[in-house]
């Protein structure tokens, strides 16, 4: 176990987390040894393991808690609940049983449900695993061999923010770390010249719970995502004209000498000496930006398969560009790459995957700006090699019933069941974990929670959830709440 | 061991393993030895072989009372007075002149708002604005400039609406509240259990410094809080619901509204002429949603109907409420308590209701809907026979609802049954258009220039009245909950809010008993006698745990650490006090003296422990890195707001009012899940403190967010103080910085005038409080001259000496 020395700690944890105090304190009525066996088997108080966060240098890269499988990790989060039925897990039952009522029908988000309706794709064998995956989504079903689908996550809401903000942070309530401040926070980067958690927005604008899916919430700023896109850049990245050029350069060398005077009057602060290296990495920051979102260099072939020539439609060709700037991100050693497609600002299911009223022609839409795209990133990276070192993960908040709702021609939320999948680093392929009721209802096999979901990416990072914990405000908070099991059948 | 039976050891942990009560929970107890803060401070120096540092220098020090009190730099005049000031009483004196400077409210009240999660949104995925939590905020401003005795601000938060103190009580609904109203009802459930932990959370947390959030679920894993005891808390709110609720207007703010109506109806009589006339008549104003005025000669009236022939949309026409005015000085609505009939009624809605039509409440909540398409007639008939001069009426009257609308319709009166004379009507007004404007049109066109002018300018001043009446109206509307007779409370097993279990009373906490007396209430207690009974358990003076919590926040917020390094958590998991004797010393000192939060700033202010000189020294670094025994005062970067306040005061730009409604830094929008996009054009009314700006759940000014700034999600009763380059790259890079950079340089130059030496003697005096000096004054010069006065002070603001409470 790695040891941290209290001095590196917050001042939070170095009290509070100092074991031997702790029994100190509590073991004069009980065998102090004995009692932390105990504790330690039944993981109640756990062993907050706390990385050594140097103030100047936030991000270097630190020590997994064990073997780590996976080194960088690559969400593509599909926001306003992405239909399994539709596109992941089949259900030979729901074409069977297509336009009759499901038995023990229930209200759900919007109200009453009408009949079972059949998936709005056929399914196809892909792969040499013969996964059956829907013809709406071929290019990533293709993939198949490379991918552990878990078939039977669950969620705790059936509300969009609240379930987004869920699959980002473990919480349904705000204020909570999401998983890539978490990351960092363990991690660092490999990369002290850009961040070391970025979001990528979708080019039609942010998710619906926004900043929570990419907040430090009570960790240190720093490990907060820092959110641009290929067309949205980071704010503030250059001074206004009338500063540009020398005046800049200048005034930062002035800057830095007024500081450093100041600082030999509090020789060894590391809160003054921090301000002085944010300011370095600002610097370089305006040149490795630039850089990595500079996506002219890439070649005419590269454009072509991720479709970010398309002409056509512009949100494809974002979103492609998107997915280009992911890798570049990766291949520049970014910890944590969080991918969104899928926007909020439009409404109801126009700029998401939330089809309620009519899905037939809401879903091919949506389909076509990520299918080629996000597949093309995947095989990319695989082909680089990449795949050894990223964990891809894919999601979504929820799923959608089985039913279309009454009246309409969608199909409303679905907690109770629903797909995700991981790929790349350290992830056991092909294989198919879980698995809903005949429709697609709720979950039956193997039901893993969200919680889980999180467990088995923190492993494959070299995490354990239960020892990386952060205290706030009375607790010893951790990404995975006070629940979640490691799904070892996705380890490799 | 089982596992329940581990769970059932872990509770007792504290009581068991040490054989004694938890240290927060045993009554704090007068000090054997230690009459002063100094005292105590330097009692465990010595223990630890150390001495407090040399005292700051007089140039430091008031600008660290400033920062710290006001959260603005002194100016250099002030500095020099007190430099200069060689009078004994000379610190002192600085210290009562910060106490009545009301900046120090706007100072305090933010840190408090940490600390109860205060934000001006609903959070989740609406995230709607709530433009009237303002109250609560300005409450808060105002108990500190007033030094409100501190266990009166606890009661009133709790129960103020009992004292007159009406907004006082958004602390409890200050938190998130997902307004997504799903048809699934154990979504429903949840989120009202959601809402109900976190009001029983954040009392816990703010005032007794105990997390009893976490025994919703389980019984508190390390503190003496049951299951039931999250319950019984929950039982004091139960009652309480989110929204606003009218609280009084100031007898000030109600005369000035009767100023507004006398003026605004001048100004309609004087404009009457500019009405065009068509066909020989003047056609009043189209109908409008909102309210429509029928004037007419005084009639004497028993039986007044009102009858819709069509309708704007075609749908059942409706009525917020009909308003009978008689004539004279001081009219009434005679409408109120009128028998009601009509042809027919909108069936089964609570929210629709004949009896709503004479209920003396506007909106849609409150209204009259006929039970036929386009068409249907109510009636009121009067216990007498009155006279009245004007009716008036509307679709809804708050402006929300834009359907139902009466487009053709006539009002009749009568004396006698039967005998209808028509009095007003849709065929004396201009055809219906949008419905958006309670105002006739004028036209002006047709009357001479001078006429016109004068015509156009009273229109102008009676646009300009009634946009303020509209504001000073919506200033009764507060964020600050509504309360109803509840139910009574159940535990809900593993907090399950499906999975109700037994019913409890209204109650403190159990591990208090042994000091302070029961609530003693019934499970259906009467909702206001709940939180009364429990604001004064909280405040009693034997609560070990009240006065013990706050004294800690204020040494926190001055120190930049608490006794209790954690100030929300008392229990078993948060910190033990560095100095524990100094902690009952000062909570008792506190309880002494009123309850004075101005008094415990006083004994800080005067005491050599804050005095001192925050430099490093070698042996205190070498034995207590972090400071915590106070060798030194321990320097830190100031909070977000102190930063945009000071750039913004340096720069001679900062709008000083106080109170009313928050300033938006988003660009505001109407979304139903509202799309807040930070905004880069400022307006001088943006230019205000920070703290009165509408904290939008979820998101962060573009600029000073990064500098940690909570937005209101959770309680922040410890701010996190990080350093990122986005934090370096908003205060050097940004627009908004920029333009304040160069409007500091125009006030430096038009105080210094050209001369390059005087331009940055008077750039570092306000900016650091200081001269520059030997080669610093050589570079500063250089860059001055290459680079001229703007860049200058674009660089002094994002110094470490601006930047840092030293």
């Amino acid at each position: 176990m790695m040891l941290p020395q209290p001095e590196n700690l917050s001042p939070a944890g170095s009290s509070l987390l100092n074991r031997r105090d702790f029994l100190r304190r509590s073991g004069t009525a009980f065998g102090g040894m004995a009692l932390a066996g105990l504790l330690a088997d039944d993981h109640l108080l756990g062993s907050p393991i706390r990385p050594e966060i140097h103030p100047d240098r936030p991000f270097s890269a630190r020590k997994t808690h064990f073997p780590a499988r996976a080194k960088q990790v690559l969400v593509i989060y599909c926001t306003g609940a992405v239909s399994h039925v539709d596109t992941w897990e089949h259900k030979p039952e729901l074409f069977r049983r297509h336009d009759t009522p499901m038995p023990g029908a229930i209200n759900t988000f919007q109200g009453e449900n009408g009949n079972l309706i059949k998936p709005i794709r056929d399914f196809k064998a892909r792969g040499t695993c013969g996964k059956m995956t829907s013809d709406l989504l071929p290019e990533l079903g293709s993939l198949a061999d490379d991918i552990a689908f878990i078939h039977s996550l669950t969620s705790k809401t059936n509300t969009h923010g609240p379930g987004e903000t869920f699959m980002s942070t473990g919480f349904i309530l705000e204020g909570f770390p999401s998983m890539g401040a978490w990351s960092t926070y363990a991690l660092g980067t490999e990369n002290e010249d850009l961040p070391a958690f970025v979001s990528i927005p979708d080019p039609r604008g942010n998710p619906q719970a926004s900043i929570n899916n990419w907040s430090n919430a009570f960790l240190p700023a720093q490990f907060q995502g820092t959110p641009f896109s290929a067309s949205k850049k980071i704010r503030h990245l250059f001074p206004p004209d009338k500063f540009a050029g020398k005046t800049d350069s200048d005034g930062r060398d002035l800057l830095k000498r007024i500081n450093e005077r100041h600082l030999q009057k509090y020789p060894g602060d590391s809160e003054l000496a921090a301000r002085i290296a944010g300011y370095e990495l600002a610097a370089r920051m305006q040149m490795s930006i630039p850089e990595v979102t500079d996506l002219s260099k890439e070649p005419a072939s590269i454009l072509k398969e991720y479709g970010a020539d398309d002409t056509k439609n512009k949100d494809r060709a974002g979103f492609a560009r998107n997915c280009i700037l992911a890798r570049r991100l990766l291949e520049k050693g970014v910890r944590f790459v969080q991918l969104f497609n899928g926007s909020y600002a439009m409404g109801e299911g126009v700029g998401n995957w939330d089809g309620h009223k009519s899905i037939e022609a809401q879903y091919p839409g949506h389909a076509h700006i990520l299918d080629q795209p996000a597949a093309a990133l995947i095989r990319d990276l695989k082909t680089r090699g990449m795949l050894d070192d990223v964990l891809v993960v894919w999601c979504t908040e929820f799923g959608r019933m089985p039913t279309f709702q009454k009246g309409a021609s969608g199909r409303d939320h679905n907690p109770a069941g629903f797909t995700g999948w991981l790929a790349g680093a350290g992830v056991n392929a092909p294989y198919s974990h879980g698995a809903t009721d005949a429709f697609g209802w709720k979950a039956e096999q193997d039901i893993a929670t969200v919680h889980d979901f999180h467990a088995t990416i923190l492993h494959l990072l070299g995490l354990d959830h239960e020892r990386l914990s952060y205290y706030h405000n009375g607790i010893n908070r951790r990404l995975t709440d006070v629940h979640g099991h490691v799904i070892k059948e996705i380890l490799a | 061991m089982p596992a329940s039976i581990f769970y059932s050891f872990l509770i007792c942990l504290p009581l068991l393993l040490n054989g004694k009560t938890h240290w927060s929970l045993i009554p704090p107890e007068r000090p054997s030895s230690g009459k002063s803060i100094d005292d105590f401070i330097t009692k465990k120096l010595s223990e630890k072989g150390l001495k407090k540092s040399k005292e700051v220098p007089k140039r430091i020090l008031i600008r660290r009372v400033y920062l710290d009190m006001l959260g603005l730099v002194p100016t250099p005049g002030e500095v020099a007075a007190f430099v200069l000031d060689k009078r004994e009483h000379a610190y002192e004196r600085v210290i009562e002149k910060v106490l009545k400077n009301p900046s120090y409210g706007e100072r305090w009240a933010r840190h408090w708002l940490d600390v109860v999660r205060y934000a001006d949104s609903a959070g989740f995925e609406t995230n709607h604005e709530r433009p009237n939590a303002y109250h609560y905020r300005d409450y808060v401003i105002r108990a500190f400039n007033e030094d409100k005795p501190y266990d009166q601000f606890v009661f009133e938060q709790i129960a103020g609406d009992t004292v007159g103190q009406d907004a006082a009580t958004g602390f409890i609904v200050a938190g998130p509240k997902d307004i997504v109203g799903g048809k699934d009802p154990l979504l429903k459930k949840q989120q009202r259990a959601n809402e109900l932990a976190d009001m029983v959370g954040v009392t816990g947390s703010a005032f007794l410094g105990l997390t009893v959030g976490c025994a919703r679920c389980h019984d508190h894993k390390f503190d003496p809080i049951s299951q039931v005891d999250f319950y019984s808390m929950q039982a004091i709110f139960e009652g309480v619901q989110h929204g606003d609720r009218n609280i009084p207007l100031t007898a000030k703010q109600k005369q000035r509204l009767d100023e507004m109506t006398t003026e605004e109806n001048d100004l309609r009589a004087r404009l009457k002429k500019f009405i065009p006339v068509v066909d020989g008549k003047r056609l009043g104003v189209p109908v409008n949603f909102k309210r429509n005025l029928e004037n007419f000669d005084p009639v004497e009236v028993r039986f007044v109907r009102f009858t819709t022939e069509v309708t704007n949309n075609n749908s059942e026409p409706c009525i917020d409420e009909l308003e009978l005015w008689t004539p004279g000085k001081d009219p009434k609505n005679a409408a109120l308590g009128a028998k009601l009939t009509s042809s027919g009624d909108y069936a089964n809605n609570p929210k629709h209701k004949l009896a709503h039509l004479n209920d003396g409440k506007y909106g849609n909540e409150r209204s009259w809907i006929s039970d036929q398409k386009g068409k249907g007639w109510a009636q009121l008939e009067l216990p007498e026979s009155t006279t009245i001069e004007r009716i008036e009426w509307g679709r809804d009257r708050t402006g929300r609802y834009k359907d139902r609308l009466p487009t053709k319709y006539r009002i009749e009166v009568a004396t006698e049954p039967n005998k209808w004379k028509v009095v007003a009507g849709s065929q004396n007004r201009k055809p219906f258009d949008k419905g958006e404007t309670e105002d006739p049109v004028y036209d002006f066109a047709n009357h001479q220039e001078a006429e016109a002018e004068q015509g156009r300018a009273w229109q102008a001043k009676l646009k300009e009245l009634q946009t303020k009446r509209a504001d000073l109206q919506k200033m009764n509307k507060a964020y600050t909950g509504t309360f109803n007779q509840p139910a009574p409370t159940r535990v809900m097993y593993r907090g399950n809010p499906l999975a109700p279990r037994d019913v409890v009373a209204p109650e403190g906490l159990s591990a208090l008993k042994p000091l302070l007396k029961p609530l003693d209430l019934k499970p259906d207690a009467p909702e206001r006698e709940r939180r009364i009974a429990f604001a004064r358990w909280l405040t009693h003076p034997k609560n070990p745990l009240t006065a013990r919590v706050m004294v800690n926040r204020i040494w926190h917020y001055h120190f930049g650490r608490g006794l209790v390094a954690t100030p929300s958590d008392f229990g078993d998991m948060g910190f033990r006090p560095t100095h524990p004797e100094l902690l009952d010393w000062l909570a008792l000192e506190f309880m002494k003296n009123g309850w004075s939060v101005k008094h415990m700033h006083r004994l800080i202010l005067h005491s050599k422990t804050y005095r001192q000189a925050s430099l490093p020294r070698k042996d205190g670094l070498a034995k207590d890195a972090g400071s915590e025994l106070l060798w030194r005062f321990p320097p830190r970067r100031l909070e977000a707001e102190a930063i945009r306040d000071n750039a913004l005061l340096l720069a001679g730009g900062l709008d000083r009012k106080m109170y009313g409604p928050g300033f938006l830094l988003f660009v505001p929008n109407s979304n139903y899940a509202r799309n807040w996009v930070a905004k880069d054009d400022f307006k001088p009314e943006d230019m205000r403190r920070m703290i009165y700006t509408m904290r939008i759940r979820m998101e962060q000014d573009s600029i000073f967010g990064a500098f940690d700034c909570p937005d209101g999600g959770q309680a922040a009763p410890n701010r996190s103080r990080s350093t990122t380059p986005i934090q370096a790259l908003n205060l050097y890079n940004s627009g908004f910085m920029a333009d304040l950079s160069k409007r500091f340089a125009k006030r430096i130059a038009e105080v210094a005038g050209e001369d390059p030496g005087k331009q940055i003697g008077r750039a570092y005096a306000w900016t650091f409080g200081r001269s520059p000096q030997g080669e610093e004054t050589k570079e500063t010069l250089a860059y001055l001259e290459e680079h001229g006065l703007p860049a200058l002070c674009r660089v002094l603001l994002n110094a470490n000496e601006f930047l840092f409470l030293q």
